[in-house]
């Protein structure tokens, strides 16, 4: 993954507080840890602009591991916590603020690295800091606001086209992309055409 | 010399002489509670105008505010009670305290187990949520506001442990050994099983009871990643709202 920020992400009190990386046997406490946790992993995602999230190479990186305090979140606990922001509010989860990616992950046409490959299931997950859902509103947003609508662009533009350079979609990866565009061509608020690898979207 | 009267006329005469002690005593006090009245209401009305004229202060600066609750708490004014004398002012200016204090405590329920430190409250409360909203608070201005839920049935209430002051908003007693592990952990960070038996003598049963009790209400978190399971008082965790 490509890191497009140099600042150093900002923690939240919690990452300082050891209790924060053992799984609360007490369930309130735990379904306040497991909120804290969701939060803190969009945010460390959004801070990275990073969309998927290897667990495997995720236990060794800051976010689950606080040197520091020499506690870390073991792969067991990570996937817990994943299968937690998965699931809807309505199931007792986090709102599928994550998904995990199930095939190792060999429709990915960016060919970006921790793809999940020989990782089996459960090993890499979609972190939603925005859900597909909210991406089309971004995108919409963003089309009306620089006059778009009726025009013809590219995927590949969208995403790395000097006219988005500002947005927050820049850089995204495209499976993500191509999702969120056909959240509006079911909105019935863009058309998708071309082959793989070169598709256009019209906006309405 | 007076003479003390003979015969039944003597009778009479001392029945008038009470009638007229009672009417003039009557006189009197009427004279007195109509001065003391008016005096009353001019002071209240003195202390309207200096609420009213002052009412930006009241609300801006906690120092003054804190001596102006307690000048009217010695005068035997409740400024919470009486908003009519006062304005609505200072009411509102409680009750929008005690507003935000309900939502923090219910906001972070899940993580602290229905206890906050009125200190951490108030910092809280003082940054507010969004822009600009933040109310300048005093520790005393929590209290007050804490107090005014009382008549609602809150169940919130203030609870002492050790030097510090928390505000419990689930209506469960601490038990005196659950207070002093809490007191425990102000002081040292966390406890361990074995750090109560060594500094409280207690036993390992005890102990290990007390802290399973604090664990099941949510006051205390487990951090089973060290040689010896820790308990920790989630209270530093305030201010982080994700």
């Amino acid at each position: 993954m490509t890191t497009t920020t140099t600042t150093p992400f900002p923690f939240p009190p919690t990452y300082n507080f050891p209790p924060f990386f053992t799984p609360q046997p007490n369930t309130t406490t735990r379904h306040s840890q497991l909120e804290k946790w969701s939060s803190l992993i969009q945010s460390w995602c959004r801070h990275h602009r990073q969309y998927r999230l290897s667990l495997i190479d995720a236990v060794e990186t800051p976010l689950f591991h606080n040197a520091a305090l020499r506690k870390r979140l073991d792969l067991r606990e990570a996937r817990a916590i994943i299968d937690w922001m998965a699931k809807s509010e309505k199931e007792g989860g986090g709102g599928r603020r994550a998904e995990w990616i199930s095939d190792a992950g060999g429709t990915s046409s960016s060919g970006s690295l921790g793809n999940g490959v020989g990782q089996g299931p459960k090993a890499v997950a979609w972190i939603w800091w925005r859900r597909p859902e909210e991406w089309a509103d971004v995108l919409v947003e963003w089309v009306e606001g620089t006059g778009q609508r009726g025009s013809v662009l590219t995927v590949y533009e969208l995403i790395h086209g000097e006219g988005a350079m500002s947005q927050e979609f820049h850089g995204m990866d495209i499976d993500i992309m191509l999702r969120s565009l056909n959240v509006l061509v079911k909105r019935g608020k863009a058309q998708i055409f071309g082959g793989e690898g070169q598709e256009g979207v019209k906006f309405f | 010399m007076s003479r003390r009267g003979v015969g039944l006329g003597a009778f009479a005469n001392r029945t008038q002489a009470t009638q007229s002690y009672a009417t003039h005593g009557a006189n009197l006090r009427s004279t007195h509670t109509a001065s003391l009245q008016t005096q009353l209401s001019v002071f209240q009305s003195l202390l309207h105008t200096f609420a009213l004229e002052h009412s930006s202060t009241i609300k801006s600066n906690p120092t003054f505010r804190a001596e102006f609750a307690r000048m009217c708490n010695t005068i035997g004014v409740d400024p919470l009670a009486a908003s009519n004398i006062l304005g609505g002012d200072m009411n509102d200016f409680y009750f929008e305290v005690a507003v935000r204090v309900v939502e923090l405590c219910r906001e972070t329920r899940s993580e602290n187990g229905g206890l906050i430190g009125v200190e951490e409250c108030r910092k809280r409360v003082g940054k507010g949520k969004a822009i600009g909203s933040g109310l300048e608070v005093s520790d005393d201005d929590i209290l007050r506001a804490v107090r005014s839920l009382q008549p609602l049935g809150s169940g919130f209430s203030i609870v002492k442990v050790g030097s510090k002051q928390y505000i419990r908003s689930i209506p469960k007693e601490l038990n005196s050994d659950q207070a002093t592990v809490l007191e425990v952990i102000q002081v040292l960070g966390f406890v361990s099983v074995s750090m109560l038996r060594l500094n409280l003598k207690w036993e390992k049963a005890r102990a290990q009871t007390v802290i399973d009790d604090l664990l099941a209400d949510g006051l205390v978190w487990l951090d089973a990643q060290g040689p010896e399971k820790e308990y920790w008082s989630p209270q530093n965790l305030l201010g982080d709202s994700g």
